[in-house]
């Protein structure tokens, strides 16, 4: 939706994103305005101590020179203070704004369906908070002091040159017109270059990274000749592709001494043939030499703060693309709290498809009396996910509604509907803090006395003693420290804290050793007793143990009732059922 | 979730001694340096250079201006051919200085990065001879950081360095003429820059202490960001949004907070050092003035030191420059270092081959063990395998199965006892010569960014026939050849993806085109449909590889084609025989057998 927008209308579109980033700008340009005045002054006092104290009479006037030094010194300690400043100012304004603005995004990627549907688009999130928003705040920073310093270092530099001698100063400001273009079309080349080398780069990373994450691979297959080999060259190569690319950047980079050189070189051969009648005195000219090399750095700059611009404009298009992504999943405004009694639910003609295309779920209706215990089976694909996640809300229907105590889903309150409506996906996932913490999150401000009980409430009392540390123990990133089985019972637990009304779950798939096992159905077992429950089964056994099967296929609810009479009714239950009962058997 | 707000204090605190940092970061450099002379030869020879076009172009400027700026425009002299020479002697220097910045930048690239490809490569030649035992202990995320950015850093000092050794050159340099052209005035430029120098050394050590901070919470924000966005669907259906918004706000804004600290710090002393160049300047022309009216010096001599410290400013920054950047090769070294002084190295012996032909046999004496520090995870293991047999381990989770099979292919080396294939330790034989007889397939499948074809034969050289003959036999051919560009389609990470089963059919392949002796299967066919598994261990034990089978099993149905199993638990075989036997014999392995076979037939059953 944004593939068309400008750098600039990016770059403008920051400031009203973040309406604090005008804010106290103009200052700091006028700062940094008069901070410049310390280089640009020094060309001055050259031209007017030489002009004036040295040559303009017959005695060298010590005394006034004194006086115009003191008045000088004076002046830099003033533009000193004021560009150290405006830098200050600008660090701190944009260091503010982006830490808004990267907030401002996270919360908005919170409230995007995205975040959860898509997984493999998760990196790329995560770099729309971190990498994406460093790029734009490099730029505020260093592009914008930049830019700053080097438009008021070139408009001074300009007008001293014009009071000292208009001819002098045209002859230096086309100059540096012609060296400002010609540097644009070099940085263009240069540009290209950079390209390559990136495609170096990531050839290099892929190569290093695979020797690493495959170096059990590559030991068990005694590859690390070939291995190693794949390394070196692909190393080699960037190292090359970097070589040729910066020689070519310095050859550019050095082209600046030439040009400022030359140009210097041109001012001195004019300057002296216009001659004394022109009006030009020797320090003018003297501070012609000092007033090229002002006005020749900040151009280099200049287009070099060009190049960051186009990069943090990459970069904030990126971040806009977010911020304009709808948000899928509203809190609804003025949203009503779910009733204070036992919960049912309703679902009428609930279809779902992703934008992408694909049906998922079609025309489902049932509605589930308060305190049932419901279990979902069909095969993978057949859509009983998808029916539990809108149930749930965590996916909002193409059509038809859901009902959650007689209220439409999308008319709860969050508040209320994550309060009373509980969801324990099949892989829960974990933080990396201790067990404790993690439960913790499903109620905040519960006492360690409060998560010991619940363990006890589901009889894990034992599973959580033998950790190393109880319930203080670590679970390491993402849980890793726990296997996938005991990861599901600090899930549930976690569930089981806020005593949801309706609960809905989607059963572990991965095998657990039997004693886990136990552990994990006493838990849910525990867990869904005397509350509205909706089970995503696995294994026909929780089926058989359910008040009433659903059974999903290719999208459809094909077949609803109890255990014993689908399996009587022969249809599709019933010959997953006999599967089960054959395999059993074996 | 917990917050570490001590980290990036307790970096500045552990700042080391600036007397320490020098010394190191020579030491460093100098390394570096033995290792690349020539080129940094090069980059400071045209670092020298440039300085040299500094001082000179300052000199001729001081000369232009008495020969020929003052006698036209203040004297009225008439123009002479002086002026064609000092506009020459202009352009040339320009040339000159410029010539300087081409060689030294070329030079220090080079260097740079010759410096930082033969780190990497010699990294991974290190990481790929170390002890697996020793990788499985490190995170892949932290090994790749090492090769990838710390080896990187580690050369950034490189590319300011030979500018700085320049630019020291042409602070000694400065003050010399100055001192030549006038001794009060040498004085003045040399307590003028020095002091310029010092405060941005200074500035540069406060701060750089500070950037360390800068980099830790930018750690802490990313790690935030990648917890909460990969736990998102945990964090809605518990309805936690607000919170995470508000745990990464708080890391958002501790750094914030650590950039405007460096801010309000490095614009001080950067305010300091930036204003120093100029307030000589205008001492200088103060007292020159005075100097002058004594007939101690010219006008031009004046214009000389004016321009000379006008020229100098900036490349008199690269010397705090260095300091900033020494710091962080340093710290980005040593992890390098750490990694490169690892002495876990694999001993090889010499052996080029088994020198049996056929199945292999492998034996372990009883006192086979293997433990990391104090836990033992294999104890008095005693296993003796006929060549030709099919085996299969079995136990519960935790038992020892997968370290026991890794040990075999010689993955790891256990603690004490022998493993002999064919009657001779695996520690005799030579680095690539066990990868011939064994071939080792573990669950996790690793493929490369490469061609199916280029997978399969990894590291052999395999005709097209081998390497179809092998897919065939593991079931992979069919899927293959249905793939866009059937064996030339490219896998890997940024390639075509393939199913879970479908990958360890071509890690099946990648091991049987080369003909293996002994062929060792950690569960690597727990993706794979239990038919399609049992079809491929059937043509196994028929084909021409001759063939001895050991497998990590969980299926009964694999545990069925075995010829023999072996009960592992807690680390020790518990029972070793026909499934029949263990059945009758040992009832931790008969329960274990009823919980495989009532969960295979449950998701059988729901699928």
């Amino acid at each position: 939706m944004n593939g068309e927008m400008t750098t600039r209308a990016a770059l403008r579109r920051l400031f009203t994103e973040i309406p604090g980033l005008g804010r106290g700008l103009l200052l700091t340009a006028g700062l940094a305005m008069l901070g410049t005045g310390l280089q640009v002054a020094i060309p001055v006092v050259v031209q007017l101590i030489i002009d004036i104290d040295i040559l303009g009479g017959d005695k060298v006037d010590v005394a006034s020179a004194v006086r115009r030094g003191g008045l000088a010194v004076l002046a830099m300690v003033v533009a000193s203070f004021a560009r150290r400043s405006a830098t200050f100012r600008l660090s701190r304004l944009s260091a503010a704004a982006l830490a808004e603005l990267r907030i401002k995004v996270f919360a908005h990627l919170h409230r995007l369906s995205a975040l959860h549907v898509q997984a493999e688009r998760r990196g790329a999130l995560v770099a729309r908070v971190t990498s994406d928003i460093y790029r734009i705040q490099d730029f505020m920073e260093w592009g914008g002091m930049g830019i700053m310093i080097g438009v008021s270092q070139v408009v001074l530099a300009v007008a001293a040159m014009l009071v000292y001698r208009w001819q002098l100063a045209v002859l230096v400001v086309l100059g540096v017109t012609i060296y400002g273009l010609a540097l644009l079309v070099f940085q263009r080349i240069l540009g290209r270059a950079h390209d390559r080398v990136r495609e170096r780069v990531a050839d290099s990373m892929s190569a290093l990274g695979e020797s690493i994450t495959g170096l059990p691979t590559v030991r068990a297959y005694g590859a690390e000749g070939p291995t190693l080999h794949r390394v070196r060259s692909a190393v080699d190569a960037q190292f090359r592709a970097e070589f040729k690319t910066y020689s070519l950047g310095s050859a550019l980079f050095s082209s600046a001494e030439v040009f400022a050189g030359g140009l210097t070189a041109a001012v001195v051969g004019v300057g002296i043939l216009l001659g004394p009648d022109s009006g030009l005195t020797a320090g003018g000219l003297i501070a012609f030499l000092f007033l090229v090399n002002l006005l020749v750095q900040p151009v280099q700059t200049l287009v070099e703060t060009l190049d960051t611009a186009q990069a943090a404009g990459a970069g904030m298009r990126k971040v806009i693309g977010v911020l304009d992504t709808p948000v899928d999943l509203a809190d609804p405004v003025d949203g009503a709290g779910l009733p204070d009694r036992p919960l049912d639910v309703a679902v009428r003609d609930l279809s779902f498809a992703y934008p992408t295309g694909g049906t998922v779920l079609q025309d489902v209706s049932v509605s589930i009396a308060p305190g049932r215990r419901v279990a979902v089976v069909g095969q993978t694909g057949s859509g009983k996910t998808t029916f539990a996640k809108l149930v749930v809300r965590l996916l909002d229907p193409s059509t038809g509604v859901v009902e959650i105590g007689g209220i439409p889903v999308d008319q709860v309150r969050f508040g209320s509907l994550r309060a009373r409506v509980g969801y324990v996906p099949q892989e829960g996932f974990l933080f990396d803090t201790s067990v404790a913490e993690n439960i913790r999150y499903g109620k905040p401000g519960v006492g360690d006395d409060g998560i010991r009980l619940a363990f006890a409430d589901l009889g894990l009392t034992e599973w959580v003693e033998q950790l190393p540390d109880g319930i203080h123990t670590q679970v390491g990133e993402g849980g890793s420290q726990l296997s996938a089985g005991e990861r599901q019972l600090v899930a549930l637990t976690r569930a089981w804290m806020s005593q949801p009304d309706l609960l809905v779950l989607d059963e572990a798939t991965s095998a657990v050793d039997p004693a886990l096992e136990v552990s994990l159905r006493r838990a849910i077992d525990r867990l869904i007793s005397g509350r509205t429950s909706i089970t995503i089964a696995h294994r026909l056994s929780t089926a058989e143990a359910s008040d009433e099967v659903l059974v999903f296929d290719h999208g459809r609810l094909v077949e609803r009732g109890h255990h014993r009479d689908l399996v009587a009714a022969g249809g599709v239950y019933s010959s997953m059922h006999h599967d089960w009962m054959a395999g059993t058997r074996t | 979730m917990g917050g570490d707000e001590d980290v990036a204090s307790a970096i500045v605190s552990d700042a080391p001694r600036l007397t320490n940092l020098a010394a190191d970061g020579a030491r460093l450099i100098g390394r570096f340096v033995r290792a690349h002379p020539v080129s940094f030869a090069i980059a400071v020879f045209g670092s020298f250079n440039f300085a040299a076009a500094i001082v000179v172009s300052a000199l001729v400027v001081g000369r232009i201006t008495d020969d020929v700026i003052v006698p036209v425009l203040d004297g009225g002299e008439p123009i002479d051919g002086r002026l064609r020479g000092a506009v020459i002697a202009l352009a040339l220097i320009a040339l000159w200085k410029a010539i300087g910045i081409v060689i030294r930048r070329s030079g220090a690239t080079w260097m740079q990065g010759r410096t930082q490809a033969d780190l990497r490569t010699r990294l991974i030649e290190h990481l790929l001879g170390l002890e697996l035992s020793w990788i499985r202990r490190q995170s892949t995320g932290d090994l790749l950081a090492v090769s990838d950015s710390d080896a990187g850093q580690s050369t950034y000092v490189l590319g300011p360095f030979p500018f700085a050794s320049g630019a020291f050159m042409l602070l000694i340099g400065s003050i010399v003429i100055v001192f030549l052209i006038d001794p009060l005035l040498g004085v003045i430029t040399g307590v003028g820059l020095i002091t310029k120098v010092v405060v941005d050394i200074t500035g540069a050590w406060r701060t750089f202490a500070r950037f360390e901070g800068v980099q830790v919470r930018r750690g802490e924000t990313s790690a935030v960001a990648h917890e909460s966005i990969d736990g998102a669907l945990t964090v809605k259906a518990l309805g936690r949004e607000d919170h995470e918004v508000e745990r990464f706000a708080e890391v958002s804004l501790r750094l914030r907070d650590e950039l405007i600290e460096i801010a309000r710090r490095f614009t001080l002393y950067d305010a300091v050092q930036d204003a120093l160049p100029p307030l000589t300047t205008v001492a200088v022309l103060v007292v020159g003035a005075s100097r002058i009216d004594v007939g101690a010096m010219s006008a031009g001599d004046l214009a000389t030191i004016a321009y000379l410290l006008s020229l100098i400013a900036f490349p008199l920054r690269l010397i705090g420059f260095v300091l900033w950047e020494v710091s962080g090769s340093l710290a980005a070294y040593r992890r390098v270092e750490q990694v490169l002084q690892v002495d876990d190295s694999v001993r090889y012996g010499a052996l080029a081959t088994a020198g049996a032909a056929g199945a292999a046999g492998l034996a372990s004496d009883g006192s086979l063990t293997f433990g990391f520090d104090d836990d033992v995870v294999l104890s008095d293991i005693d296993i003796d395998i006929e060549p030709g047999e099919t085996v299969a381990i079995v136990g519960p989770t935790g038992s020892g199965k997968s370290t026991l099979v890794t040990l075999f292919a010689r993955l790891w080396d256990p603690t004490a006892g022998t493993i002999r294939l064919d009657g001779r330790d695996l520690r005799d034989f030579a680095r690539s010569a066990l990868a011939g007889e064994v071939a080792f397939v573990g669950q996790d499948v690793f493929l490369f960014d490469d061609t199916v074809r280029g997978n399969i034969s990894f590291g052999v050289d395999a005709s097209d026939h081998d390497v179809i003959e092998a897919a065939k036999l593991a079931a992979a051919h069919d899927f293959i050849t249905e793939l866009p560009d059937g064996y030339a389609t490219r896998l890997g990470e940024r390639g075509t993806s393939l199913s879970g089963g479908q990958r360890q059919r071509i890690a099946l392949a990648r091991a049987l085109v080369r003909r293996p002796r002994l062929l060792i299967l950690d569960d690597a066919t727990s993706a794979v449909d239990p038919s399609i598994e049992t079809g491929i261990l059937v043509r196994l034990k028929e084909s021409a590889i001759p063939s001895t089978v050991v497998l990590v099993a969980y299926r009964r149905s694999s545990i069925a084609l075995a010829d023999r199993v072996v009960y592992l638990e807690d680390g020790k075989v518990l029972g070793q025989g026909t499934h029949d036997e263990l059945v009758a014999s040992v009832p931790g392995y008969a329960r274990l057998i009823r919980a495989y076979e009532e969960d295979a037939a449950e998701r059988e059953a729901a699928r």
